[in-house]
């Protein structure tokens, strides 16, 4: 067997992210993605075991990595915490509505009765996601900015509100990306609900 | 009912039970022809579009629900807590059911490959009104301070599907989550509503500027 690579690796995934793209989850084949990079179908195979574990490795590494970054940015002892989340959410969903993030998130809640996907995106991307949020907004309350209640509720309620507007259109595929003065005007009216749910008074 | 009625009724029972079991390509119009009975004229007098029945056989359940609970909300009691809690857990039993996520599921896997998305969109946003006008009216009766009511609706939606949907659509858990669980999320969605809509809050900056313009922007312009 001969040693595999990163940058074989990373073709793979390219190739992979391409070809679900463009056709979907249910039609790409570990042919489809074979004919792209050449080789043989063992050799893709021995990087990938199945076509499940090659479409959550494209999500995880291309988005899921981004958006842990950008929640890891969070800084609860920021000044003001409104810019701070503004600016939190501008960036979280920049990454989260860009159109391959859309197409992942659509597979992964359209094929999650037939396979692990689903149940892996939850377990490897929103359940970390959440809990770093409510670390975040832990210390905040524990600072006496926030109200004090439960801060893994809090951050749901807030990464809920940052969607409201816009998550039935993408996942209906109503529109397949979003402008950034949409985005931007959709953050702030959902941090400025959040902060007259949360702060104290 | 009419005889026209209660075909129409057949056709949808029909159909919703051959899309569950076999998706939309899975389905044909001749196939569920042949379940109800009688022509192919007379399913298209109903449905002009299998894509139309598809769409209206996946929201009548929920449709019915959802204005069957509106009904009983009465904005000019005195306590718009009760009476959104009341209501918050009435739906979210009824989106966790088994056969919603099912169907949400569907809804979503299918919006794509058959262009049925804008369809569904325009039945959702027609039920978010219907919100909309119940908030509208707390606002008024002075209950919750003055703000977009469609965005209220958008935020109360967002706060009560919070907790508990995400998990069943990506199918992390199998169970239905029982009505204690449910009653819990919903009380801690209407909490977080009414503090940021009470009528002493701060008021939302940006909901009447351009913002606002862009929010009554058709879907696709976004």
């Amino acid at each position: 067997m001969k040693t595999k690579t990163e940058s074989k690796r990373q073709a793979i995934l390219k190739a992979a992210a391409e070809v679900f793209r463009e056709v979907g989850f249910d039609r790409a084949s570990m042919s489809d993605i074979r004919e792209r990079i050449g080789g043989s179908k063992a050799t893709l195979y021995n990087y990938f075991p199945s076509k499940e574990k090659l479409f959550f490795e494209v999500i995880h590494h291309a988005k899921e990595v981004e958006l842990e970054a950008i929640t890891g940015e969070l800084n609860a002892d920021a000044g003001d915490l409104k810019r701070e989340l503004v600016h939190f959410g501008q960036k979280f969903m920049t990454v989260l509505y860009a159109p391959e993030t859309i197409a992942v998130r659509r597979l992964a809640i359209a094929e999650s009765r037939h396979s692990d996907i689903g149940k892996l995106s939850f377990e490897q991307a929103t359940v970390p996601i959440e809990k770093q949020v409510a670390e975040f907004l832990r210390k905040v309350m524990k600072r006496g900015t926030l109200r004090t209640a439960d801060p893994k509720i809090a951050a749901i309620h807030l990464l809920s509100l940052l969607e409201s507007e816009l998550l039935q259109r993408v996942l209906l595929g109503v529109i397949s990306s979003v402008k950034p003065e949409s985005l931007s005007g959709a953050v702030r009216r959902a941090v400025d609900v959040f902060l007259s749910g949360y702060e104290r008074r | 009912m009419s005889k026209s009625d209660i075909k129409r009724q057949a056709i949808l029972e029909n159909a919703y039970r051959l899309f569950r079991a076999q998706g939309f390509d899975g389905t044909s119009m001749a196939h569920i022809t042949s379940e109800v009975g009688g022509s192919k004229a007379t399913l298209y007098s109903h449905f002009p579009s299998k894509e139309e029945l598809f769409v209206e056989c996946m929201m009548a359940a929920l449709e019915n629900y959802m204005s069957d609970t509106l009904k009983h909300l009465d904005a000019s009691r005195n306590d718009p807590e009760a009476a959104l809690r009341s209501f918050g857990t009435s739906v979210l039993n009824f989106i966790c059911s088994p056969e919603q996520v099912e169907v949400r599921r569907l809804m979503i896997a299918e919006a794509a490959r058959s262009g049925t998305g804008r369809l569904f969109f325009d039945k959702i946003s027609a039920l978010r009104s219907q919100i909309a006008s119940f908030l509208n009216l707390c606002m008024a009766s002075g209950l919750l301070r003055r703000d977009d009511p469609d965005l209220a609706a958008d935020h109360l939606g967002a706060l009560l599907e919070a907790e508990i949907l995400e998990p069943l659509l990506l199918h992390v858990r199998e169970a239905a989550p029982d009505e204690e669980e449910i009653a819990l999320a919903a009380r801690r969605a209407v909490a977080a509503f009414l503090r940021a809509y009470a009528p002493t809050a701060a008021p939302i900056r940006g909901t009447a500027g351009l913002d606002n313009h862009l929010r009554r922007l058709p879907p696709h312009e976004l």
